[in-house]
């Protein structure tokens, strides 16, 4: 029966001393199963991967145990390449960490590190007697796109995708397209009018045949994978059922009123930025004396976040109402002006050229609206100088947060997506700005955080990009389905005939992938290889070892745990 | 540390279950920064900690270990959508069952986003080694046990 080959590395001393690595090489050659032990300088140089193939083929053995560095040191790369000459089997290499996680900390107790050394070596073994690959699972592409919100990111992410030659399905819960920036009068910071700047985008939904604008429309259901999820759209016409390859989420924010603050509701002409927005389309805007109010509701204990638009979206205004009237006073009451970058920072030095007087104000200070009926002055104490000061004001704009769109919630639902705390889709983390934790669902514009249009456009390109890179496939493998440089681990597999139906890993997948499905009568239970991202929840609740992940299987751990203090038992 | 523990007592046998996003990487830079640990600790490398079967931690103790840590990510850092919140549910759950079976829950370390550098790693196994200092060991009755062909 072929066995194991053993290596034992002497990493040129820095384990020797520690680990009696001739004692090691004895013990563990009397072990069942091993074929052979050799003990090298090193293991991870080029010439001793020729060293060991060469060894490996003479021993007749079907595995090999490595017993060196960390997966993180240099023998890390040594066994993707050693498992090419298993067959590509990564469960037939398996490498024993007896430097960083043996000989270096356990310099004081050379007799105590030899015992784990060989406990480790041992724990390897017993591993390797049920370690299992899982076998890959391919599946072909939808070619064919699924945007969620016709905003300025959802519009740019399916401009690109049908320029890419793919087929977009471009799904609003509004009759029209053009998001948020529809309510406003222009767009900083080239205060380009709002319709100008929407009209390319616009149409282009309207021109390329290879867009469907489904309007009125929202997504009621959504199952499958990566390659090919299953939507249900419904609308007042009725349902519509899609099978698109990737999913893009551009729902866009939602706006935010300021009840109850700064006497908003109670006084006239106190408005929200949205509202002077609206007035300013309408060119109902000016005012002698207009003073801005910012961080209205944010940046506070409920919602701690800087929304980022509201700074230059208050410059933008009062820019625009002093060029409409260079004897308009305009005043921008802030705690802190954030303008970051280049341009917005230009932006908000033009906004003092103009003419625009900006005030600091403390968190614990804030200004109070005066007046009667209508809005009079607004006292603030006016932190820097010290003074408090008292200003004229016919008009008083909040500058008001974005906050998540309601809609988000159920869209998490249905994709199995994390929200954060405060309603925003959460993106992979980390570094995987646009993606989620859902294999083929990407995220863009203010979806996942409050950005300003061009930002929104910038995402949704980014977003209909990673897109492409699955919609450019054909077909796409299950285990690339990963992050990961180096794949993913395997994936669950449920055991036909032992599953009890109990639906306790339904309850705990985090990414969906386990569903209860009617087989000969009764419910048994399905792990989708597509969705699985191998981090084994189900394996951990299932009452009878019915869902494993072959890689880290219940037999082989618990050969590991059974032989993990058997060296020790002097004591 | 480990002199008055290695000198006259054995020191306790623990063995570590460590997500390999977090706790396998601070168990690596402890040793990269040569740490001073007790040899009679064992660690298996997990994808992530929800991957621990309670099961695996019985077992555990069955076989040897007179303390079980299982150390995964911060919650609200997992890897896996928040998969190791389930993950501290279980096993706080399990610590019930560990008292009442007179194991004793102070035998099992639960460590979420607290040993992911070398020194952190280091200080919360050091500080898990002398929390199971005093305790007697567990051997007395692990030994009949292991000697059960069934569990062999």
């Amino acid at each position: 029966m072929p066995g194991v080959i053993a290596f034992l590395c002497r990493c040129c001393g820095e384990i020797e001393p520690t680990v009696d690595l001739p004692a090691l090489r004895e013990r563990i050659g009397r072990e069942e199963g091993v074929a052979a032990v050799e003990l090298r300088d090193t293991l991870c140089l080029p010439e001793d991967r020729a060293a060991i193939l060469k060894a490996f083929e003479e021993s007749g053995a079907d595995r090999i145990l490595l017993a060196a560095c960390s997966p993180y040191g240099k023998v890390g790369n040594v066994v993707a390449k050693l498992s090419a000459a298993c067959g590509n089997d990564r469960s037939r290499v398996r490498l024993i960490d007896i430097r960083e996680g043996c000989a270096w900390i356990h310099r004081g107790d050379p007799a105590g590190a030899t015992a784990k050394a060989c406990d480790l070596m041992r724990m390897g073994l017993g591993f390797m007697r049920h370690g299992k690959q899982s076998a890959d699972a391919v599946v072909s592409v939808r070619p064919e796109c699924l945007v969620v919100g016709a905003g300025s990111a959802g519009l740019a992410a399916a401009g690109s995708i049908a320029r890419a030659g793919y087929p977009v399905h471009l799904v609003e819960r509004g009759a029209a397209g053009g998001g948020m920036v529809k309510l406003l009068s222009h767009v900083y910071p080239t205060d380009a009018g709002a319709e100008e700047r929407l009209a390319p985008y616009l149409e282009a939904i309207a021109e390329n045949p290879l867009i469907t604008f489904h309007g009125k429309t929202r997504v009621a259901a959504a199952t499958g994978y990566a390659g090919d999820f299953k939507i249900r759209l419904a609308s007042e016409k009725g349902e519509k059922n899609l099978r698109v390859g990737t999913v893009i989420l551009a729902t866009g924010a939602g706006v935010w009123l300021p009840r109850g603050l700064y006497r908003y509701g109670e006084l006239k002409e106190i408005l929200t930025l949205m509202e002077l927005e609206r007035r300013q389309r309408e060119g109902k805007a000016a005012a002698k004396r207009t003073v801005f109010i910012q961080c209205v509701g944010a940046r506070c204990p409920e919602r701690p976040y800087c929304a980022t638009i509201c700074c230059p979206s208050s410059i933008k205004n009062a820019v625009l109402l002093r060029k409409a009237d260079p004897d308009a006073e305009v005043t921008i009451l802030h705690r802190d002006i954030m303008t970051p970058g280049h341009i917005l920072e230009r932006y908000y030095r033009s906004a003092l050229e103009a003419g625009v007087r900006f005030i600091r104000f403390a968190e614990a200070q804030p200004p109070v609206v005066l007046g009667e009926g209508r809005v009079g002055r607004v006292e603030v104490f006016d932190a820097i100088s010290g003074l408090t000061r008292e200003i004229e004001a016919d008009q008083v704009i909040l500058s008001t947060p974005l906050v998540a769109n309601a809609d988000n919630a159920k869209l998490a639902e249905l994709f199995h997506l994390p929200l954060d705390g405060y309603g925003f889709f959460r993106e992979d983390y980390p570094l995987h700005p646009l993606e989620t934790r859902q294999a083929g669902v990407f995220i863009c514009g203010s979806a996942r955080w409050p950005v300003a249009s061009g930002e929104a456009v910038t995402q949704g390109e980014g977003a209909a990009m990673k897109a492409l890179s699955i919609l450019g496939r054909k077909e796409i493998s299950a285990l690339s389905m990963s992050r990961l440089p180096e794949g993913k681990l395997g994936h669950a597999r449920i055991e036909d005939g032992s599953c009890s139906g109990c639906g306790n890993c339904v309850a705990v997948c985090p990414y969906g992938a386990c569903a209860l499905q009617p087989v000969g009568g009764v419910f048994v239970s399905r792990a989708n290889k597509m969705r699985c991202r191998a981090c084994g929840s189900c394996t951990s609740v299932c009452p009878n070892g019915t869902v494993q992940m072959p890689e880290h299987n219940a037999r082989a751990v618990g050969a590991m745990i059974r032989r993990a203090f058997a060296e020790g038992d002097a004591r | 540390m480990n002199s008055q523990m290695t000198d006259k007592t054995p020191s306790p046998r623990v063995l570590v279950f460590a997500c390999r996003w977090c706790a396998l990487v601070g168990a690596d830079a402890a040793g990269r920064g040569k740490a001073e640990l007790p040899a009679s600790f064992r660690l298996i490398p997990v994808e992530c900690a929800s991957m621990v079967e309670p099961d695996s931690v019985l077992r555990a103790f069955a076989s040897g270990a007179d303390g079980v840590a299982v150390m995964g990510c911060h919650l609200g850092g997992c890897r896996f959508n928040d998969a190791n919140h389930v993950a501290v549910k279980r096993m706080e759950a399990l610590g019930d069952l560990l008292d009442t079976v007179g194991i004793g829950r102070r035998r099992l370390l639960l460590s979420f986003g607290t040993a992911h550098e070398g020194r952190q790693f280091a200080e919360v196994l050091e500080a898990f080694f002398r929390e199971l200092a005093p305790l007697s060991s567990l051997a007395a009755w692990q030994k009949p046990l292991l000697n059960q062909p069934s569990f062999r």
